[in-house]
């Protein structure tokens, strides 16, 4: 018996921002991906590059950073961090060999509801691609 | 404002890694590992990295310590060995010499390890001794 | 070459506190610091220590106190580093430079083997690159799995890397933190214990490569922290040790350190 692989993703959402619109998706009633575990931070800017390796660690195939677009910053200039370290991270994972496409930077305001579907929808495609991750590398 | 590295040997395991310990105005600040080492060549494990870890650690014990009425009491030297010594013959003198065991440590030199298990088999009578470095 | 060193360093002797460079004795070379009047043929060259560690802790020890440092290209880069996190105070430091030999250039793979303040040597070239990290790109995913799980295999977490970097002055850190990294594990956890380095030094890393030198398991380290200084220059056109005046990246806003890339998000 063959199980199909449903991808394990952890996903860290900005409170002012990406919360408010993934809530938004769900009292509209919109469906996205029950493969997505929402971790609620104050701001994108506040996820540090330990917090998305022990998401790995624990077990995610994938991780989503999401947070206000450039300039709509709660705090003004939290996620100016986050666009740097994000890519930065990317590259990291890529020359430990586990696929950069695994973690994911994207912005999604309060009012962006249809758009908070339809990046987990995607990365949630892209990881199931990518398969699960090794178990040499979860915990 | 005295700087200097003090030559030593980890007090841990047999490799006897080298290192410096840095001390500014008598106090130790850190740890170097000693590049010249035939044998460490300036590498260290963790514990010879924290080895002066236990220098001024609160605690370490600064007197010797006995248990009066189910508390540890600091007490002086002459009163602990006293104790020591009227306790150690009675015991020996009632249940015999292999009741008693002898537990040295790698924080002692070589040469008290020598008098320790000098002590233990020769006026004690046992063969009872071990070594930290041992568990 | 020692010998100017030795010159140099009487000379500035004079009107500094201390001169902080290295010490052979009976027992072997250690970092010192030199007061006026002492034997200076004792000073030494190699093997090199990061000696900038020492001027920030007794500049921070000791906030009158003004030094002097035998420093070579890389001791420059992590001073450059260190007074941007105010680590250490330039206004009390004297950088006596000594380039590096051709052949310590190419052993360090270094692209900067001397130091701008430089007062005893010649530049000689730079050393040619790692030829791993020049050759990284065309590894597969697989391929560099297989060879950093290999490597990461045999640590055993001395934290010898973060003792020696003198960049790495953090009085919490993450690589200790229960948090991040499950206690109790050998080897520790793949890539989660290695890759926190690797991202912290990412704006840090001045490749004075005494990491590597320290590791008891012989893992090359650099060639990690080679990558993602790669990435620094090319995607933040930042080089950590190259400008005192330019903010750590990471740490600031994009109108003071811009993108040079475009991210998708």
């Amino acid at each position: 018996m063959c199980v199909e692989f449903e991808p394990r993703i952890v996903a860290f959402m900005c409170n002012w921002c990406t919360y408010a619109g993934a809530d938004s998706a769900g009292v509209a009633r919109m469906e996205s991906p029950a493969n997505v575990l929402p971790i609620r931070v104050m701001c994108s800017g506040r996820v540090s590059p330990e917090m998305v390796l022990r998401a790995f660690r624990a077990g995610a195939d994938g991780v989503l950073v999401m947070g206000c677009h450039i300039g709509d910053c709660h705090y003004s200039s939290g996620n100016h961090r986050t666009i740097k370290r994000v890519p930065l991270l990317r590259n990291l994972l890529g020359y430990a060999g586990i696929d950069p496409d695994r973690l994911r930077l994207a912005w999604v305001s309060a009012a962006e509801a249809p758009r908070f579907v339809q990046v987990t929808k995607e990365f949630t495609d892209t990881i199931r691609e990518l398969g699960p991750l090794s178990q040499e590398v979860a915990g | 404002m005295e700087y200097k590295n003090v030559q030593t040997t980890c007090v841990y395991c047999g490799c006897g890694c080298g290192l410096y310990l840095e001390v500014v105005d008598g106090r130790i600040t850190g740890v170097w590992p000693d590049k010249t080492h035939a044998v460490s060549q300036g590498k260290l494990c963790i514990k010879g990295w924290n080895v002066a870890d236990f220098v001024y650690h609160p605690d370490r014990l600064k007197t010797p310590l006995i248990r009066k009425n189910g508390d540890l009491v600091e007490s002086s030297w002459d009163e602990a060995l006293s104790l020591i010594a009227e306790r150690l013959g009675t015991i020996k003198a009632e249940s015999g010499p292999n009741s008693l065991a002898f537990l040295s440590s790698a924080k002692c030199t070589n040469e008290e390890n020598y008098l320790l298990q000098k002590f233990a088999r020769a006026v004690i009578g046992t063969n009872n001794v071990d070594h930290c470095a041992r568990l | 070459m020692i010998e100017d060193v030795r010159r140099v360093v009487a000379e500035r002797l004079e009107e500094l506190d201390g001169v902080v460079a290295l010490r052979r004795s009976s027992e072997g070379v250690a970092p010192h610091v030199f007061r006026k009047g002492d034997d200076l043929s004792e000073l030494e060259i190699a093997p090199r220590y990061p000696l900038m560690t020492v001027v920030s802790r007794l500049h921070k020890a000791f906030p009158d106190i003004r030094l002097g440092i035998v420093a070579r290209g890389c001791d420059e880069r992590a001073f450059i580093e260190m007074a941007k996190r105010e680590q250490v105070d330039p206004d009390r430091l004297f950088i006596i430079g000594l380039a590096c030999t051709e052949e310590e250039a190419q052993e360090c793979h270094c692209s900067a083997p001397f130091p701008q303040n430089l007062l005893v040597g010649t530049p000689p070239p730079p050393g040619s690159p790692n030829p791993m990290v020049a050759d990284y790109d065309a590894l597969s995913l697989e391929e560099r799995r297989a060879f950093w799980q290999g490597q990461f295999v045999k640590c055993l977490k001395c934290y010898g890397c973060r003792n020696i970097c003198p960049e790495c002055f953090c009085e919490a850190c993450a690589m200790e933190d229960a948090a991040w990294v499950e206690p109790g594990l050998l080897a520790p956890p793949f890539p989660v214990f290695h890759l926190i380095r690797g991202m912290h030094m990412a704006s840090r890393c001045v490749a004075c490569r005494q990491c590597e030198l320290v590791c008891p398991a012989h893992i090359p380290l650099t060639v990690l922290y080679d990558l993602m200084r790669r990435d620094m220059e090319t995607m933040l056109g930042y080089v950590p040790g190259a400008d005192i005046e330019a903010s750590p990246p990471l740490s600031v806003t994009l109108e003071q350190a811009p993108l040079c890339v475009t991210v998708e998000a």
